[in-house]
């Protein structure tokens, strides 16, 4: 049981840094791009920290912004078809 | 200082070589002679050895440890260990030790009438120190010249190389922006003072 509560607790803590910095990242991809898009006009007025506010409240919402989750979905499903493929196949 | 920085970098991939080619896994076409088990007083050469089956109690000092004994289609002997990886390195998730050695003893045939079996196994044979490369599946094969392509090793040699150049480029361009110049500046003060240091500075900046 030692062996699998470690490396559950090391795969958490490694795979949290990636997802913290993987988001911090796509949202600062985000907000560049909103930027840009506002910059480029036809945005009817609105002054930019408006848009961008606006525009990272959806991304917030976003299916994009939930995929990062996958940071922790696919090594699991790694894992389990490893366990699967060495001992049952 | 060339001679330190090629033998860091030379000792950094030899390191990293041996690393892969220890951890990865491997194919031998071979033909099991026997299976047995021995008890194993773990000594110098313990870092080599996996862990006891997952379940058991971790804190023996040893331990009785499957074998499968072997004649390679290449007709040299070859001796595997049969452990457990568990949850732990390196990452197999080995559970089945014990179904595996059932499965090996299945297969065992004499020189007159050979089964040749596939068998997938990481780790090193040494005898100087014992080692014994760690045996993950076997599988029955009728030809001894059945060819293998180790796809999986590929891709996970391309992902790492990938990922080094990565790093290389972006370091690269980063040394290329931020550090060169102020060396360049740093190397020109000095050589008011003293050819010999800006020579030393330009041997590494190269």
């Amino acid at each position: 049981m030692f062996a699998l509560a470690r490396l559950v607790v090391v795969g958490f803590f490694v795979l949290t840094i990636v997802y913290i910095c993987l988001s911090l990242y796509s949202r600062s991809v985000r907000r560049d791009k909103l930027e840009t898009e506002w910059r480029e006009g036809g945005t009817e007025g609105a002054n930019i920290e408006e848009f961008v506010q606006k525009g990272l409240e959806e991304y917030d919402g976003s299916l994009r912004r939930k995929l990062i989750l996958g940071v922790y979905v696919i090594p699991i499903g790694i894992v389990s078809f490893i366990i699967y493929a060495t001992n049952f196949m | 200082m060339g001679y330190i920085k090629w033998t860091f970098w030379i000792s950094f991939w030899v390191l990293v070589a041996s690393f892969f080619h220890y951890t990865l896994p491997q194919h031998d076409v071979a033909r099991i002679t026997d299976t047995y088990e021995k008890r194993i007083d773990f000594g110098e050469n313990s870092l080599f050895w996996a862990s006891a089956d997952t379940g058991n109690a971790v804190t023996s000092v040893n331990r009785d440890v499957f074998f499968i004994q072997t004649r390679l289609s290449n007709d040299n002997v070859m001796v595997y260990r049969n452990e457990d990886t568990g949850w732990g390195w390196p990452p197999y998730f080995k559970f089945d030790t014990t179904n595996l050695q059932a499965e090996a003893s299945d297969l065992k045939s004499v020189a007159e009438t050979p089964q040749w079996v596939v068998i997938k196994h990481y780790g090193w044979r040494n005898e100087f120190m014992s080692i014994f490369p760690n045996a993950v599946s076997v599988r029955a094969v009728d030809d001894p010249n059945v060819r293998m392509i180790p796809w999986l090793n590929i891709s996970i040699l391309i992902i790492f190389f990938a990922f080094v150049w990565a790093i290389w480029v972006r370091w690269r361009r980063f040394r290329e922006a931020n550090i060169d110049p102020v060396l360049e500046d740093a190397g020109d003060s000095i050589a008011n003072t003293s050819d010999g240091v800006k020579k030393w500075f330009g041997s590494w900046r190269k």
